[in-house]
């Protein structure tokens, strides 16, 4: 039908297609792989040292607008519950960790905060947007994929922690 | 054999073509990588264009010409 040459070339183009498409985000009902990374401020943070209680984990950088707006809110959600039950983890993706730093010493938070400049974690989590955070269940399910954040989100995700909270199967 | 290596080649350098991760977008999120770094700026100016090329112009508004919408 087509000549050898235009299907080589078909074929070439579906395969590059292939070679980058980004891998699947994870979604509701998938279990959250253990990650430890580097902590901004030292130390190691590791996902499953907060097993057991229900995790906010967000994704962030300091250049990114709605970013910047969610910070004080989640900090905000995380006053609201008792750290026995609910815990922020933040993975930062700058590539310079120092620009972070700067922004957390001008808009300090209570959560800890791991660097990823290289984005292997995103990568992992299948993060397709800035910010995106996923809320996770105690037994390490994720019950929430947060896209974007705007004032109006804050509302139903305190709702959603509330209701994963008060679960302590 | 080197239509097959001209096939790989081609796949493997056209993949290279990726998306910009949203993660990798810093250097894209600054203000002056922006379309309009002075988005009220170019609406005004864009007013007075349509204004007195008596045209409609892109922008809000109805009419067109006399200066006056």
């Amino acid at each position: 039908m087509f000549p050898a040459r235009v299907r080589m070339s078909c074929a070439a183009a579906l395969l590059s297609v292939a070679l980058a498409v980004p891998a699947a985000a994870l979604e509701k009902g998938d279990r959250a792989p253990d990650f430890s990374a580097p902590g901004l401020s030292g130390g190691t943070v590791s996902l499953s040292a907060y097993r057991g209680k229900v995790v906010y984990l967000d994704f962030w950088a300091s250049w990114c607008g709605p970013c910047a707006q969610a910070l004080p809110a989640i900090e905000s959600l995380r006053k609201e519950f008792a750290p026995g039950d609910f815990q922020v983890i933040a993975v930062n993706l700058d590539r310079n960790p120092a620009l972070a730093k700067k922004f957390l010493s001008k808009r300090p938070v209570g959560y800890p905060s791991a660097t990823d400049p290289k984005g292997a974690l995103p990568a992992q989590f299948g993060v397709d947007s800035m910010p995106t955070s996923f809320l996770i269940d105690r037994s390490g399910v994720v019950r929430h994929v947060q896209r974007g954040f705007r004032e109006s989100d804050l509302a139903p995700l305190r709702e959603q922690i509330q209701k994963l909270v008060a679960d302590k199967r | 054999m080197g239509r097959w290596l001209a096939f790989l080649i081609l796949a493997l350098a056209a993949s290279g073509c990726a998306p910009v991760r949203p993660w990798e977008r810093d250097a894209l999120a600054r203000p002056d990588m922006a379309w309009d770094p002075d988005p009220l700026g170019a609406q005004l100016g864009d007013h007075i264009h349509f204004s007195k090329e008596a045209s409609l112009g892109g922008g809000p508004g109805g009419g067109g010409g006399c200066g006056c919408n």
